[in-house]
């Protein structure tokens, strides 16, 4: 790992982007203007984003219901981003998927996704399509800490390692699944220790430090991409707010919020920019203001973009 | 007559199992670890088992088998403080069963673990049964034979001289002002992160300073065990200076240029540029040679150094006490306190 003071400074920017997209989400929703439900990733932007600044062209993503941050890290386009979650015709998905099923094929961003665990046969599938099709590509599933009790966490790994597929699972473990804390759905904590029975390295970082999550995720996809096959990295880290928009989040205990969020990684990282002189306080302050326009942008496109019209209610949803 | 059992959940799962071959440890193996190192305390004669509260939950875990005629004959109990998930955790621990009235406290981690609980043990023993990465000073032994020698030292029944080596350890300075220790070697990285935290990568090697390491170590410290080993009683030290990449490799000493191949870590072994090394006396401070950097303590990436800041190392020999598991079981042997007449 040998980052320059720019790739640095885009790491920051990166988090930055995705800890304003998600808090512009949060105040339109609050004001009725974005249907449905959202679930939004701040505090965990740098797993997503180390995770990202890692990928080429033909790498896949498969994300889970939390899916913004994903998206954003990926190099979705903001302003489509946005159009899609409140619903218009300029979304990534026509306005049609919604904050839980933005996707963009194209960048190999296989959506968000309803569904706990379904992300997990996704990256497989796509793993096992790159290695098949020799295209050198890697997929990268997101994951929450319930998930991986689901079947499709066993089934994903088991064949990942059994076919030696390029596949880097990536565990967000923010300590609860909805409203449950992981003491009591999981017997274990740490969801790395469940590598082992499928014949793959677990390994366990500080989700909260983008560089700690880039390192790992760095050695990961090197490995897969040269044939080594499955890893799994599990990022120990916490959402500022509630498993949904309005989540009254009566499980966690403010001691217990305040504590992470003395960990939040965008100070964290900043602080150390500047303590390093590798960046000033005015160059953090720019990204800020540079980004606050990108997504107050986006925010504009979104609301002059029109509702899609009734008479395309069924296109792109079945197949013709 | 008491004991302490500090259990370290996060050990043995960070990034050297990606970039080497480490040992995986799960937390359901410390667990098992644990029961035979109780059952090791108990038959020594211990009467009281502190454990530190953990969010694992080693505690309850390790002692549910030990039910109705299973019951364990000693007393156990869970250390009263609130933990936080961090290394804090360890220390503070430490320094509550010295107050508790512990004398020999036994650690299930690396040496990075180690390190923490050497800040809070004072004097007090320490067994340190290996679960970690890099085992220098933590020792790979079975969980029942550690429990033994551990109780053996604190129930008294094996004398000091017999049982325990005072350790030296290493104080890292910045700008005047101790910061940190380190138990086994101090390693100055061209880094501005901590990162994953690990050592792996050579290049980025600026300094070495140790307290040890022999031939057989894994590590840091095998590189000083290649070069010049120094075991963990002698009253020395050792500051290597790393050639970094393009520069002239010389042996100052001896005007030859030097490689030295070493098991920088599991299953990575590897070539390492030594420009000269110094060998270090107690009381003695070495400068740390590249600022910035980030300063490694016992294979973690720790210590940040800015800029402008001006860091230092002195080695001392006021390192933890530490349990001699095979001097003791033999002196026990030589007073017959296995014998039953």
């Amino acid at each position: 790992m040998a980052l320059n003071k720019e790739q640095m400074l885009d790491l920051y920017r990166q988090m930055r982007m995705i800890r304003e997209f998600e808090e512009t989400v949060a105040k339109f929703f609050s004001q009725g203007q974005i249907p449905g439900f959202v679930h939004l990733y701040i505090g965990e932007e740098a797993v997503a984003t180390g995770v990202c600044a890692n990928l080429e062209k033909q790498d896949y993503i498969a994300s889970t219901h939390r899916g913004h941050g994903h998206g954003v890290a990926r190099g979705a386009s903001i302003n489509k981003m946005m159009a899609e979650i409140f619903g218009r015709a300029d979304g990534e998905c026509k306005g049609k998927g919604g904050s839980m099923h933005i996707a963009d094929v194209e960048l190999g961003f296989l959506g968000a996704n309803g569904i706990v665990g379904a992300g997990l046969p996704l990256a497989t599938g796509a793993g096992f399509a790159a290695k098949y099709m020799k295209t050198n590509g890697v997929a990268i599933c997101f994951f929450g800490d319930a998930s991986s009790n689901r079947g499709t966490f066993h089934e994903s790994l088991n064949m990942a390692s059994v076919q030696k597929l390029p596949v880097v699972f990536v565990n967000e473990n923010n300590m609860y699944g909805i409203s449950m804390s992981q003491e009591r759905h999981q017997n274990i904590t740490d969801i790395a220790d469940r590598a082992g029975s499928y014949g793959m390295p677990g390994i366990v970082v500080d989700g909260n430090d983008v560089m700690a999550v880039y390192e790992a995720a760095e050695e990961a996809i090197k490995r897969a991409r040269a044939g080594g096959g499955p890893v799994l990295i599990e990022c120990k880290t916490y959402r500022h707010h509630g498993h949904f928009e309005g989540d009254p989040c009566v499980y966690r205990s403010d001691e217990e919020v305040n504590a992470w969020k003395a960990k939040d990684p965008l100070p964290r990282f900043a602080n150390r920019l500047q303590e390093m002189k590798m960046a000033t306080e005015a160059e953090i302050s720019q990204i800020d203001t540079e980004v606050k326009k990108i997504i107050a942008d986006a925010v504009e496109f979104a609301q002059n973009s029109p509702v899609p019209s009734l008479d395309e209610l069924t296109t792109d949803v079945y197949c013709d | 007559m008491i004991a302490g059992i500090i259990a370290n959940p996060a050990s043995g799962k960070d990034i050297r199992r990606l970039v080497a071959h480490a040992t995986v440890f799960d937390n359901q193996e410390k667990v098992n670890l644990i029961r035979r190192i109780l059952l090791g305390l108990q038959a020594a004669g211990v009467q009281r088992v502190w454990f530190m509260p953990d969010y694992f939950g080693f505690y309850e875990q390790a002692l549910d088998v030990f039910t109705g005629e299973n019951q364990l004959s000693m007393e156990t109990k869970l250390l009263p403080m609130q933990w936080k998930a961090n290394q804090e955790d360890s220390q503070l621990a430490a320094a509550k069963m010295v107050e508790m009235g512990v004398s020999c406290l036994v650690t299930l981690g690396g040496d990075g673990t180690n390190r923490v609980v050497s800040k809070g043990a004072g004097e007090v023993p320490i067994m340190p049964v290996s679960t970690g990465t890099n085992n220098v000073f933590s020792v790979m032994v079975e969980g029942t034979i550690a429990g033994l020698a551990a109780g053996l030292v604190a129930t008294g029944a094996v004398e000091q001289e017999f049982s325990l080596i005072r350790t030296k350890k290493l104080i890292i300075y910045i700008n005047g002002k101790a910061v940190d220790i380190a138990l086994i070697d101090a390693v100055v990285l061209a880094e501005q992160f901590v990162g994953s935290r690990a050592i792996w990568d050579i290049g980025k090697i600026r300094q070495i300073v140790a307290t040890c390491g022999e031939s057989f170590h894994i590590g840091i410290a095998a590189i000083v065990g290649a070069l010049h080993p120094i075991n963990k009683r002698e009253a020395k030290g050792i500051n290597l200076i790393i050639t970094e990449s393009g520069e002239q490799t010389l042996d100052s000493t001896q005007g030859s240029s030097i490689q030295v191949k070493a098991a920088v870590g599991p299953g990575l072994i590897r070539s390492v540029p030594v420009h000269s090394y110094e060998l270090m006396s107690p009381g003695q401070k070495v400068v740390v040679n590249h600022v910035p950097c980030v300063i490694a303590v016992d294979g973690e990436r720790e210590i940040l150094v800015g800029p402008e800041d001006f860091a230092e190392v002195e080695l001392v020999q006021t390192g933890p006490f530490v349990v001699d598991v095979q001097s003791t079981l033999n002196r026990a042997a030589q007073k017959g306190l296995f014998i039953n007449r």
